[in-house]
C-alpha cells in the first residue's frame, strides 16, 4: 500500500494526495493498492508546479485498523514535532492521529533517500 | 554593536525586494523549484518536514534589545511563538510560510539583520567568544576582528561559490569558548614576544562525517594582516577543494590530504604574492570598528553588599550565581548566563515572551547588549553586581534562570528528526529524557561539569564529536538508534570522542548516561571532571557498565 505526499509550496505544510487534490490530514489521503495507479498519480503531482514541492510515494502499514506511513520520518511529517505536541497536525487529535502515534513500522524514508540522492 | 552604512542598508533592502519578486514568480509558476531553491537558500530559507525554516544570521552572536524584540515579533506573528538558537549562534524559525518570507526579511532589515549566507557554499556567519568585551582573560575584543571578517566576507564575489560551506570562529582568550579547533578556520589571538598581537591560525577543523581538529598552520599572524591571510587560505581552498564530491569538499579534507605543512606552505606562497595592502584594513577603519564596541562602564566598587547579602539570604540565588554568573573585567560587573535549558524542555528554544523579557533586561541592566552562545544559551555580558538579584528574579519568573551552565542538563541538541529534513533520528527527546533524570539541582551540581552534545545525523550540528558524552542518532532500517562517544571536547583541550560500543535504542540512552555518571562518581579523584576521569581511566569501565546486560 502506498500514499503520495509532498510539501505545499506556499506554506511548506506536509500534504497528501487525495484524488487529484491535496489534503493536510493523512487519514484523508488516497491509499493506492495498485503500483501503476500510484506512479501515475505521482507523475501528475510532479506537474503541479505551483501547488506542491517534490512529491513522492511512501509505503504504508496497518495500525489500529487504519493505515499509517511505514517510516518514522513520514509519521513525524503526518503528526508534527514530538517536542511540541500542540504544534502540527497532531494537535487536532482523533482516532486517526492516535493510530499514527501508535504505529510501529520501521523503514528508511523514501523522502529522505530521495533528498540525499538529489544533494 | 555593528552598524550598517548606507551601502549595507541599500543592499539589504534591494536584496529583500528582489526576493519578494522571486517569491511572487515562484508562486505564480514562472520559475520552477529547481530554479528557485538555490535562490531561497541564499536567503536562508530551507524547506523542512513541516514548513519552511528561516535561519537568521546573528553576527558573532551579538544582539541588542531592538534586534531581540524584532525576533520576538517575528516569532509571534509569523511562527508559532518561538525560535530555536543553534550551535552556530543563529536563530532558526521552524514554521515559516514562503509567502511571508519577504515580509520577514523586511522586518529583519529594519534592525540591521538578514539571512544572507546562512546557507550555501559561502563564508557563513562568523562566530566569536560570547564573553567578548567582558572577560578579563582576553587580549583584545574579538568582535573587532569578527566584524572585520563579517564585512569582508559578506557578498565577497570571489568566495560566493566555494567548494562547500565555510565557517570561521574567533577567540581572544586562552579559554576557548568559540570551539575554534572544529572550524574551517579557527583564529585565536596570542601575544607575540615583542608584545604585538597576532592570531594563531588553525585550518581544517570540522565535525560531520569526517571529524578533524584543525591543525595550526601559522603560530603567529600579525593582526593587521588578518584579511589578506584569510584571502590566501580561501584562495588555496577555492583552487583545490573537491567540488566533485560533496563528502570530500570541505577544507578539512583538503588540509588532511595535503598535510597541514604543505597546505600551510601553499597558503604562505599565495599570501606572499598577494597585494596585502589592497585587502588588509587600514588602522583608521579598524579604529572605526573598535569604536562600536566600547560600552560605557560606570566606575563601581569591586564588591557589592547587596549582592553578598542576597547570596547569603537565598540559597537558590547563591546556586544560580555559582553556575550562571562569571567574573567581569570591570570591577562591580558580572557576566550572566541566560539558560535555555529547562530540564524537559527543548534545548535552545525561546518563546517570544522570553525574548521580550531578555531584551528588557539587556536594555535595563546590560548596556543594551545580549549574546548568543554556541551552547544554545544567551548571556547578558555587562550586569552590575548590585543588579544581580533583580536580574535573577526577572529571569526566574520567565523560566530563564535554571542554574545549570556546563552541567549535565545543559545539553546541546540539534532540531533532529522532529524538524530537519536531513535527520536520521530525533535529538530533542533524548536531551529531554537525560535532563529530566538530572533535573534535581543538587544532583546536577554534585556531578559537576559534564557536556552532553546530541546530533540527529552525521552532519553533527549538535557537535556530538566534541561532547564529553556525544550522542549521534542513526537510522537502523528506519528505527532510531544512538551511538555514544566519550571524551570529546571543543575547547582549548579539544579532542574527538571515542566510541563507546554498539548503538543503543532510544529508550536506553538516558539510562546509559546515568550508568556512566555512576561510574564517574565512583572512579573520580579530587576535583576531576567527568572528562578528566575518562581520560585517566579510558573507555573500559564505562563500556562495562553500559553493556553489562549484554554479556
Amino acid at each position: 500500500m502506498k500514499a503520495l505526499t509532498g510539501n505545499r509550496l506556499d506554506d511548506g505544510e506536509a500534504v497528501f494526495w487525495k484524488d487529484g487534490r491535496w489534503v493536510a490530514r493523512f487519514v484523508d489521503a488516497t491509499i493506492f493498492d495498485d503500483e501503476d495507479r500510484a506512479t501515475e498519480a505521482e507523475a501528475k503531482a510532479k506537474s503541479q508546479l505551483t501547488v506542491v514541492v517534490d512529491p513522492y510515494l511512501i509505503d504504508l502499514i496497518e495500525s489500529e485498523g487504519l493505515w499509517a506511513p511505514l517510516s518514522y520520518r513520514e509519521r513525524v511529517r503526518a503528526l508534527g514535532p514530538t517536542n511540541h505536541p500542540q504544534h502540527g497536525k497532531q494537535a487536532l487529535g482523533g482516532e486517526d492521529i492516535a493510530a499514527l502515534q501508535h504505529a510501529h513500522g520501521a523503514a528508511r524514508s523514501t523522502g529522505r533517500v530521495a533528498l540525499i540522492k538529489r544533494k | 554593536m555593528y552598524r550598517y552604512d548606507v551601502i549595507d542598508k541599500e543592499f539589504v533592502a534591494d536584496r529583500t525586494a528582489e526576493f519578494r519578486e522571486q517569491v511572487t514568480r515562484r508562486l505564480a509558476g514562472e520559475i520552477t523549484e529547481d530554479q528557485f531553491k538555490p535562490i531561497r537558500l541564499l536567503n536562508g530559507l530551507y524547506l523542512q518536514l513541516h514548513a519552511y525554516m528561516l535561519r537568521v544570521a546573528i553576527p558573532y552572536g551579538s544582539l541588542n534589545s531592538a534586534k531581540l524584540r524584532k525576533l520576538a515579533y517575528i516569532a509571534r506573528v509569523y511562527d508559532k511563538g518561538y525560535g530555536h538558537f543553534t550551535t552556530r549562534t543563529n536563530l532558526q524559525l521552524h514554521w515559516i510560510k514562503l509567502k511571508d518570507a519577504p515580509e520577514i526579511l523586511e522586518h529583519l532589515a529594519e534592525v540591521e539583520m538578514h539571512a544572507i549566507q546562512t546557507s550555501g557554499n559561502t563564508i557563513r556567519n562568523v562566530t566569536a567568544d560570547p564573553y567578548a568585551g567582558a572577560t578579563a582573560d582576553e587580549l583584545d575584543d574579538p568582535r573587532v576582528w569578527a566584524e572585520a571578517i563579517r564585512q569582508w566576507s559578506t557578498l565577497h564575489p570571489e568566495f560566493a561559490f566555494l567548494p562547500r560551506k565555510f565557517k570561521i570562529a574567533v577567540t581572544a582568550a586562552a579559554k576557548d569558548r568559540a570551539a575554534t579547533r572544529v572550524y574551517d578556520i579557527g583564529l585565536a589571538l596570542r601575544r607575540g614576544r615583542g608584545g604585538e598581537l597576532g592570531f594563531e591560525v588553525m585550518v581544517g577543523g570540522g565535525l560531520g562525517r569526517t571529524p578533524y581538529l584543525g591543525p595550526t598552520i601559522r603560530e603567529f599572524l600579525p593582526t593587521r594582516h588578518l584579511l589578506s591571510y584569510l584571502q590566501a587560505i580561501i584562495r588555496v581552498y577555492n583552487r583545490h577543494g573537491r567540488r566533485d564530491n560533496i563528502w570530500k569538499a570541505r577544507i578539512k579534507v583538503l588540509v588532511a590530504s595535503l598535510g597541514a605543512e604543505e597546505f600551510g606552505r601553499q597558503v604562505e606562497a599565495e599570501w606572499e604574492k598577494s597585494d596585502k595592502a589592497e585587502v588588509d584594513l587600514p588602522d583608521t577603519e579598524l579604529a572605526r570598528i573598535r569604536g562600536w564596541f566600547r560600552p560605557g562602564f560606570a566606575k563601581l566598587a569591586p564588591r557589592s553588599e547587596a549582592f553578598e547579602a542576597a547570596k547569603a539570604a537565598d540559597p537558590a540565588f547563591a546556586r544560580w550565581t555559582r553556575h550562571n554568573v562569571h567574573p567581569h573585567k570591570q570591577p562591580g560587573y558580572a557576566i550572566v548566563d541566560v539558560s535555555l535549558k529547562v530540564p524537559g524542555q527543548t534545548p535552545g528554544d525561546m518563546s517570544w515572551e522570553q525574548m521580550e523579557v531578555a531584551a528588557d533586561l539587556a536594555e535595563r541592566f546590560s548596556l543594551d547588549d545580549i549574546r548568543v552562545t554556541y551552547q544554545q544559551n544567551l548571556l547578558l555580558p555587562h550586569v552590575r553586581l548590585d543588579d544581580l538579584p533583580a536580574v535573577h528574579k526577572a529571569l526566574a519568573e520567565a523560566g530563564l534562570a535554571t542554574p545549570n551552565m556546563e552541567l549535565i542538563s545543559d545539553i546541546i541538541a540539534c532540531p533532529g528528526l522532529d524538524y530537519c529534513a536531513l535527520a536520521n533520528a530525533r535529538a530533542i527527546p533524548i536531551a529531554q529524557q537525560i535532563a529530566t533524570r538530572f533535573a534535581d539541582d543538587e544532583r546536577a551540581e554534585a556531578v559537576g561539569e559534564l557536556k552532553i552534545k546530541i546530533s540527529g545525523c552525521i552532519n553533527a550540528c549538535g557537535h556530538h564529536h566534541v561532547g564529553h558524552i556525544g550522542i549521534l542518532g542513526v537510522d537502523k532500517k528506519g528505527e532510531e538508534f544512538y551511538q555514544l562517544t566519550l571524551g570529546g571536547s571543543g575547547e582549548e583541550d579539544a579532542a574527538l570522542g571515542q566510541m563507546l560500543g554498539p548503538a543503543l535504542p532510544a529508550d536506553k540512552v538516558a539510562e546509559a548516561v546515568e550508568q556512566m555518571v555512576e561510574v564517574y562518581m565512583r572512579e573520580r579523584r579530587d576535583g576531576e571532571r567527568f572528562l578528566d576521569t575518562f581520560r585517566r581511566t579510558g573507555v573500559a569501565p564505562f563500556k562495562e557498565a553500559v553493556y553489562a546486560d549484554a554479556h
